[in-house]
């Protein structure tokens, strides 16, 4: 059966529907200064985003919502005198919260993954900028911190800690560049420590020279790549296939077998002691990967520009669904956030069987269920439907 | 009550200004009476010093009345200051004030420079058994010259909230909160009607002086290029960078990449900034030979207005006609050119 306008029509009002009936039943908690934020959506078959609106009124949004059954929500980090007003100049801009977007788009080889492993993937980074960073190295407060599932594939974390909401673009980037370890100067991790002495015509001279990693413990940075470090020793001691480990890091095969030739046991231990030596490339391979590894990659924005940057920023409201997956955009405390598996946890959309046509066989396991599906007509869960239509993979005749 | 040396040194902090009270002066008499003679002479050394050698320096204390001039000659050098009422001036004067503090402070005990960044608003503290200093990060962000490498977050250690800093740096930094907070002080007040007769010689002479060392800067034959013809943005940045001010990295990269674009020689492109107040030839060299592409192996591209925007340093406020016409900085200079062309 050939796809056309009609199935298309069809599975928007399908989507609509699903969605209508969710924002009905389910009242939507607003953002806290709600009044000042600029919202804008993307409805079932419009074309662009409507922006520029604000709701004086919380009836207002909530009779929006149920009317136009909107496919994305979104409302303003940033806070406005005038939220409606078109362009910035005459919004004012008041102030903004700072925002952390991750997206598994944006994690290294996430083109391989699975939905479910990618999803794997990216929560371990943001429990990574949470724990290690939000609260560790800048020390917010858990009750200033708001973490969330965008329903799609990552999670936003907003800081609300008010210190926060008069930074402008410079010092946000400052914070991304913290967190994504730009421009770390491998001196300032790697202190030279001079080991033997020559005597030479009465003068003494460094014969031996070694390189003192920051105890793992340490603050910030120095600690961080030493605990990267140590892992990553740790891993290849560990692995079968060293090289082939090491080729995972990007490490070229030739250079690798020249590292596991240089990384002798004696050297493993006094890695693990603190002690790197003074061989270039296990230096600046262990810097690299340690940074890679313990880093956190955001999401860019249009401009290529970390979204944190960006103090005029839309995010997706929390509470809304997500019109590509039917999933919740899903607020989540850090205890939650260890047990969540967004594919059981967000699922809100109803069970009753409805007949969909698969353009490829597809399998996931969704709200604890595991679905094989063949190409071809099929009848699946509505939230299951929902999900497979908003992201192309069927659709309805 | 602090020794009245200390308080001659640091003008701006709250115990001066409560001495400077108890005096209970008036502003006629600061101005005219003969008494205080010595100290508007030293308030208009102030303003020369800090045009000539950006520091105000030090006077001569060795009385307590000696002291006391110099604590007087503070506030006189800002109402002058004001009244020259030049944006350029009153930053070189800002500048001036701040160096000075910063040179005096780096003799201070780090109690001494906690309670003073304490006072200017820091939320600093010490920990003790490693005699180093904490500062809030949002403090540093907005206060220590990240573009500097060394100074970004990164290679620094933070925890829980708080940046570790030495000595230097927290005094470093106050340079910075001073500065800005003199230069907020000076744009916020009105000329003293009496300050522009007792002084008009010393304004007129200011004046001039600021008006010659613009034309200077304007006229700087950098090459082909024509301070003139520039964009507002990037205008703003050189102005900014030639006061002195901390100048994000954003900014300067997008200078440097854009007098780049217009095919300036690093050499060329370092003219123009080393009239900065502090102008440091080495990282400054670095900066720009690395933009350039002289040691990195990439040549960046000067960014268009639409990053120019979301990085913030289009000024929105200062947009003009043909900004609105054009998609890039650089398609701005070389229209202002071929109108020049067409006029002529
Ligand atoms: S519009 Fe473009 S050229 Fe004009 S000031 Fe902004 S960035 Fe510069």
């Amino acid at each position: 059966m050939p796809e056309n306008d009609a199935s298309l029509q069809k599975t928007l009002d399908f989507l609509r529907t699903q969605f209508r009936e969710y924002y009905e039943n389910n009242p939507i908690e607003l953002p806290d200064r709600f009044g000042r934020r600029e919202f804008a959506f993307v409805l079932f078959g419009g074309k662009g985003m409507i922006r520029h609106l604000a709701f004086p009124k919380k009836t207002d949004f909530t009779a929006f919502l149920i009317d136009r059954a909107p496919m994305h929500a979104y409302y303003s980090s940033a806070y406005y005198k005038k939220p409606d007003a078109s362009t910035m100049q005459e919004k004012q801009w008041m102030g903004a919260e700072l925002i952390f977007d991750l997206d598994s788009d944006h994690l290294p080889n996430a083109e391989k993954l699975s939905y479910a492993e990618s999803l794997d993937l990216v929560k371990k980074e943001f429990k990574k900028l949470v724990e290690e960073f939000l609260l560790g190295d800048f020390g917010f407060n858990e009750k200033y911190l708001d973490l969330y599932f965008s329903g799609g594939r990552g999670y936003h974390a907003h800081v609300k800690d008010p210190n926060v909401f008069d930074f402008d673009s410079n010092e946000r980037r400052e914070i991304v560049d913290y967190i994504t370890g730009r421009n770390l100067q491998d001196a300032i991790v790697f202190k030279e420590h001079v080991t033997g002495k020559k005597e030479y015509h009465g003068r003494s001279f460094a014969s031996g020279k070694s390189l003192i990693m920051p105890s793992p413990d340490e603050a910030g940075w120095k600690g961080r790549i030493s605990r990267g470090v140590i892992e990553l020793v740790d891993e290849i001691a560990r692995s079968s296939d060293p090289i082939k480990k090491l080729e995972e890091y990007g490490v070229k095969q030739t250079d690798a077998e020249k590292l596991i030739q240089d990384l002798s046991e004696d050297r493993v231990k006094r890695i693990r002691e603190g002690l790197l030596d003074q061989s270039k490339t296990i230096r600046r391979f262990f810097l690299n990967s340690a940074l890679r590894k313990t880093a956190v990659s955001l999401a860019k924005g249009e401009t290529d520009e970390p979204v944190t940057c960006d103090v005029k920023r839309l995010i997706r409201l929390p509470g809304s669904l997500h019109g590509k997956t039917g999933f919740q955009v899903k607020k989540l405390t850090l205890d939650e956030l260890k047990e969540f598996n967004p594919l059981n946890d967000t699922v809100v959309l109803s069970d009753e069987p409805i007949k969909v046509t698969l353009r490829q066989p597809f399998t996931i396991t969704m709200n604890k269920e595991t679905f094989s599906l063949t190409e071809g007509e099929t009848e699946v869960p509505t939230y299951l439907a929902v999900f497979l239509l908003g992201r192309k993979i069927a659709v309805l005749f | 009550m602090t020794e009245l040396a200390v308080l001659a040194k640091y003008p701006f902090l709250n115990d001066t200004k409560e001495y400077i009270k108890s005096i209970g002066l008036s502003v006629e008499e600061l101005l005219s009476h003969p008494l205080y003679e010595r100290a508007r002479t030293i308030g208009i050394e102030r303003l020369d010093n800090a045009l000539k050698n950006t520091d105000v320096g030090d006077s001569c204390v060795v009385t307590d009345s000696d002291c006391m001039m110099v604590v007087l000659s503070y506030p006189i050098a800002r109402m002058v200051a004001v009244c020259v009422g030049d944006t350029y001036f009153k930053k070189r004067y800002a500048l001036g004030e701040a160096y000075c503090a910063y040179r005096n402070l780096l003799d201070e005990s780090s109690l001494f420079l906690l309670d003073a960044a304490k006072e200017l608003g820091l939320h600093a503290g010490s920990i003790e058994e490693k005699q180093q200093i904490r500062l809030y990060f949002k403090d540093y962000l907005r206060f220590a010259p990240t573009h500097y490498k060394e100074w970004n977050m990164t290679n620094r250690t933070i925890d829980r909230g708080f940046v570790t800093v030495s000595q230097k740096d927290l005094a470093r930094i106050i340079l910075e909160v001073l500065r800005k907070r003199i230069n907020d002080e000076l744009d916020a007040r009105e000329c003293d009607p009496l300050a522009i007769r007792m002084f008009s010689e010393d304004i007129k002479r200011f004046q001039n002086i600021v008006s010659m060392q613009k034309k200077k800067m304007e006229a700087a034959p950098v090459g082909k290029l024509s301070v003139e013809k520039l964009p507002p943005c990037m205008k703003y940045i050189l102005a900014a960078i030639q006061a002195g001010e901390n100048v994000p990295h954003m900014g300067r990269f997008a200078l440097v990449a854009f007098l780049h674009s217009l095919k300036l020689s690093p050499n060329e492109i370092l003219k123009l900034f080393s009239t900065a107040p502090d102008y440091e030839e080495d990282k400054t060299r670095y900066q720009v030979e690395h933009i350039s592409g002289k040691t990195s192996s990439t040549e960046y591209k000067s960014p268009g207005c639409d990053k120019m925007r979301t990085y913030g340093i289009c000024p929105q406020e200062k947009i003009d006609e043909l900004c609105r016409r054009v998609h890039h900085p650089a398609s701005y200079y070389s229209a202002k050119w071929r109108q020049e062309k067409e006029k002529t």
